[in-house]
């Protein structure tokens, strides 16, 4: 039993138990599983943000399906069952961990009250499913080959490269080196030549890796943790042969992972990379402030912005964290914890206003309350109908607004978005903000 | 054994098949614990079962066949909509069904005449939205803004916002309710037209049975749809601000404005609200345990233990705050008028005015008890009376002295006499108090103060608030009625006789006594043996 005693420094008996945030082991998180109060803080948007009765939830899987377990609520409880062994791998559990981006809603609605590490929960918990021989998924394990065969997720085998056209020069050696990703080297390829147009207004040489390779979101998202740090390790190493001395990269979801999921697995911190990680709108927002980037063509359109997951409420760099629990749960050394708050809404938002010309309408739901796209982490992969069922969800969204096009900072919501507007039979244009800002850009 | 394959099938007829389950997986995710309102107490961990299986019906129409399939199968059921309250909202016997409502979300309101219609599955925090686009408000009951507005309202529903609209029944209009054996019934002037506007109708008020102060939690069958009175609100807008844990709504402060003050002594206190109530100015009038301003002011559990363990039992007893929130409702020059007005009564008791942040964080959409769970990981309301002012003050120090008796495991807060209100313009004081605990540590005790907490209300003849299944019947009701227990049992066999709905309540908390070994020590009442229930 704890007491106080108030004249001694140390006031608590409470027998103190180790805290580490490594994910490779799901027993780390059986504090933050057992404490998940189901307020429900990770299925609705923030009350003071909460819109009415439309638009009203945060958390894409539990609104893809309504039984509790497909919430963090029933996914803490279900890890708790998995931990102890009281539940068996199954189909229908696998659906209800992987039905779901890791978007980080749910993380950020628990920190609004409580100090659970929900987000790296999910993680664990799909880790301890890959070491139990239950995932990868069939989709994943293809994307896994792709990656080993080819580099890349699509398993495409041309030039990854070919988006470099005659107009765009890379540096043999600069400070910064572009990281384009798969989805924009092969799919989104405007994004890439936008990011280069950008490059170059700003007067910014940049270089880019000779053979550069997927950021491996995917493996690291379905558990395969010792695959997906190999990956991260030769990633880094190759980031480091270079030189370079900032890496800049336009999609959402190798900025997560460069900047957290690398630092995570390799336990090193953020800062301790020996390079910085920047998102296309860090650098381009700092290139406004300094005046190097003018943004002067007017675009005569009315648009609004998703803010994808990954350059939201899930980009605080990365804190290496072991430690001890006490006396009501408190821990020693103190933490300041990843709440999402370094999420770059500002950013962001400074570079729409400064578009001449374009009228920029907020969606309902934003910042760190924004809803997921439901294209990212290989959810879409192995649940086409989770994607769909999110993806149209946001899209109402989108229409409500009466926006003609929806930009976002990651090339997975473009494809995303892209789709759904089609099937939708909709002429609203899915466009990256690196795209929108290049067409400000008088060159 | 399980449900009943037939019935299985016919529930899973009405909802589709998309809408019922019995997988484990599913099923884990209606776990009670092992944390969360009241979780981690014995009562949870005695008296708290998975679900065989779980429905989600999405209107009233689905919501009665599935009742009536359970009647005729014989299949005990709870109804659950947006889940938040607790173990005493989980199943408590096996082979159970839960009726998920969250699907019933219909809404629509009437801004002519001042109310909204509701489904089951429609929070607070976004009932009171859609007000404030329509001119209007209504109160956003302690329990957190993520309650369904109908679970809350048939239960507690008061918060701070009481002070002028007064107790939740009394906003309740019409009410849609599927009796327990699946019967359907209207009630307020909804008994006799299309138009739920007046709370009462011909014949007795059923919405008694609804609720006593805090509802019978799902054991006399199903509210799926009310219609709620709101009250016009200022026309500012309130803009939401920040990024959590720092949200808030950012006030205009010439129309709505929170006022701190810090009285003497717990006369001035009262007499304070008393005088406020009296002039009949303020939204709300409320006196905060210390400890709230410490989780409002921490960044986290750390951070609120630094500030709060350099409080002692001097500083807490001396202690007296009002919070008084002023809203302009016509004009800023009824702001105006109401500032002066408090200032006259704050200057009569000797108040002096502190610093308040021109923002709400907590009453008027947000109200968020979650953040209660940040120092301890466990809690409860375990008390909440409304009484007269001067007997609610009585209360809360009555308890601080009760509380030392289980610290630890109950937290030390220096002997905080917990919360202290007006309620209808000072016609009710309220008191409520809270407990925590860190529920990995041996929390008998924490079992043991609730029943405590009977038997000093009764001692002291505090009105209690959680008179219904929240305590031993046959402790309570023989005390408060003199016959309530008996009351309570005769409405249960009238309505249910076949004990279906969301058994063995109202006779949980007795069934919980009897189970529980360590509980045996403090049970000094009399006990029919058996419990006259159905056994499961």
């Amino acid at each position: 039993m704890s007491v106080v005693d108030q004249k001694l420094g140390d006031r608590y008996d409470t027998p103190k138990t180790p805290v580490a945030f490594d994910i490779s082991n799901l027993k780390n998180f059986v504090y933050d599983m057992q404490h998940c109060i189901k307020c429900k803080g990770c299925y609705w948007v923030e009350h003071s943000y909460n819109p009415g009765v439309k638009f009203n939830v945060r958390c894409s899987s539990n609104f893809y399906n309504d039984f509790d377990a497909y919430g963090a609520m029933g996914k803490m409880r279900i890890g708790l069952g998995v931990e102890e062994g009281k539940l068996k791998w199954t189909d229908k559990l696998l659906e209800i961990l992987y039905a779901c981006t890791l978007c980080g809603a749910c993380d950020v609605g628990c920190k609004r009250n409580l100090d659970l590490e929900i987000e790296l929960s999910l993680e664990a918990l799909r880790v301890q499913a890959v070491k139990d021989g239950a995932a990868p998924l069939p989709a994943h394990k293809k994307i896994y080959e792709n990656i080993v065969k080819k580099n890349n997720i699509f398993g495409a085998t041309e030039n990854r490269a070919k988006w470099v056209t005659a107009d765009v020069k890379v540096a043999a050696k600069a400070d910064v080196l572009y990281f384009a990703g798969c989805s924009a080297s092969y799919v989104n390829q405007d994004i890439a030549q936008a990011t280069a147009k950008i490059f170059k207004a700003t007067g910014t040489p940049f270089m880019m890796l000779k053979d550069e390779k997927c950021c491996g979101n995917v493996p690291f998202s379905a558990g395969m943790f010792d695959d997906a740090k190999k990956i991260a390790q030769a990633n880094v190493a190759a980031v480091k042969a270079t030189g370079a001395k900032t890496l800049v990269t336009s999609c959402a979801e190798c900025y997560r992972m460069w900047k957290v999921d690398y630092p995570k697995m390799l336990d090193i911190a953020t800062s301790d990379l020996g390079f910085e990680v920047l998102h296309l709108i860090e650098f381009a927002d700092k290139a406004l402030a300094d005046g190097k980037l003018k943004l002067t063509k007017p675009v005569d359109m009315r648009f609004t912005y998703h803010d994808a997951c990954s350059v939201g409420r899930l980009c605080d760099a990365w804190v290496p964290y072991k430690g001890e629990r006490g006396w009501m749960g408190m821990i020693y050394p103190g933490l300041r914890r990843r709440r999402g708050r370094q999420g770059l809404y500002k950013q962001s938002r400074n570079l729409l206003n400064a578009i001449p010309g374009a009228t920029f309408a907020e969606l309902v739901r934003v910042r760190e309350n924004a809803f997921c796209c439901g294209g990212g982490r290989g959810a879409k992969q192995a649940f086409p109908d989770y994607a769909k069922v999110t993806g149209n969800h946001r899209f109402e969204e989108i229409q409500s607004i009466g926006a003609e096009a929806i930009i976002s900072a990651c090339p997975w919501c473009k494809s995303q978005f892209s789709e759904i507007a089609k099937e939708n039979g909709d002429n609203v244009k899915a466009m990256d903000i690196a795209e929108l800002i290049a067409a400000s850009v008088e060159i | 054994m399980s449900i009943n394959r037939q019935a299985y099938n016919a529930i899973q007829a009405v909802v589709g098949e998309r809408y019922i389950s019995e997988d484990p997986a599913v099923m884990t995710g209606y776990r009670s614990g092992p944390a969360g309102y009241e979780n981690g107490t014995g009562y949870e961990r005695v008296m708290t079962v998975l679900p065989h299986a779980v429905c989600l019906p999405k209107n009233t129409e689905e919501i009665l066949k599935v009742v009536k399939i359970c009647n005729r199968f014989d299949v005990p059921y709870v109804p659950y909509s947006t889940g938040f309250y607790g173990p005493r909202t989980h199943c408590h016997v096996e082979n159970e069904l839960i009726i998920d409502m969250k699907r019933h979300n219909e809404f629509d309101i009437d801004v002519k005449h001042f109310y909204y219609n509701v489904g089951t599955g429609v929070t607070l925090a976004s009932c009171q939205q859609e007000a404030f686009n329509a001119g209007a408000y209504a109160v956003i009951g302690g329990g957190g803004a993520q309650c369904s507005a109908i679970c809350n309202l048939i239960g507690d529903g008061w918060s701070p916002l009481s002070h002028r609209i007064g107790l939740p029944h009394r906003r309740i209009l019409g009410t849609e309710l599927v009796l327990p054996d699946g019967d359907y019934v209207e009630m307020g002037s909804l008994a006799v037209s299309d138009d739920p506007f007046w709370g009462e109708g011909p014949g007795p008020d059923l919405r008694g049975l609804l609720r006593g102060f805090t509802g019978l939690r799902g054991c006399l069958g199903i509210v799926t749809k009310m219609a709620i009175k709101t009250l016009p609100f200022q026309p500012e807008t309130l803009v939401p601000t920040g990024i959590a844990p720092n949200t808030a709504l950012a006030l205009p402060d010439k129309r709505i404005k929170w006022n701190n003050y810090l009285v003497p002594n717990k006369a001035a206190q009262v007499k304070a609200m008393f005088e406020i109530g009296h002039a009949e100015i303020a939204a709300a009038c409320t006196k905060v345990p210390k400890f709230w301003r410490a989780i409002a002011k921490a960044e986290d559990k750390e951070e609120f233990w630094k500030l709060w363990l350099v409080e002692n039992e001097e500083s807490i007893r001396d202690f007296f705050i009002v919070r008084v929130l002023l809203i302009g409702y016509t004009s800023e020059d009824d702001m105006i008028y109401q500032e002066k007005v408090l200032n006259d009564i704050m200057a009569e008791v000797g108040g002096t005015q502190t610093r308040t942040k021109p923002s709400d964080e907590s009453w008027l959409k947000n109200a968020d008890s979650a953040g209660m769970w940040l120092m301890c990981g466990s809690y409860v309301s375990v008390d909440y009376i409304i009484e007269s002012m001067t007997q609610a003050v009585q209360h809360g120090s009555t308890y601080a002295e009760l509380k030392k008796k289980y610290t630890p495991p109950l937290m030390p807060d220096f002997g905080d006499p917990g919360w202290f209100q007006n309620f209808e313009l000072g016609h009710q004081g309220y008191s409520e108090f809270l407990i925590y605990w860190d529920h990995r540590e041996d929390v008998n005790g924490v079992d043991q103060f609730y029943v405590d907490t009977s038997k000093m209300n009764i001692k002291h003849r505090y009105y209690t608030s959680l008179l219904g299944p929240h305590q031993p019947l046959f402790l309570t009701g023989p005390m408060y009625g003199p016959n309530y227990h008996t009351w309570l049992l005769k409405v249960k066999e009238e309505f249910d006789p076949k004990w279906v709905s969301h058994p063995p309540v109202p006779l949980a908390h007795d069934d919980f006594v009897n189970r529980a070994p360590w509980m045996q020590e403090i049970k000094d009442w009399e006990v029919p043996n058996p419990l006259p229930m159905r056994q499961w």
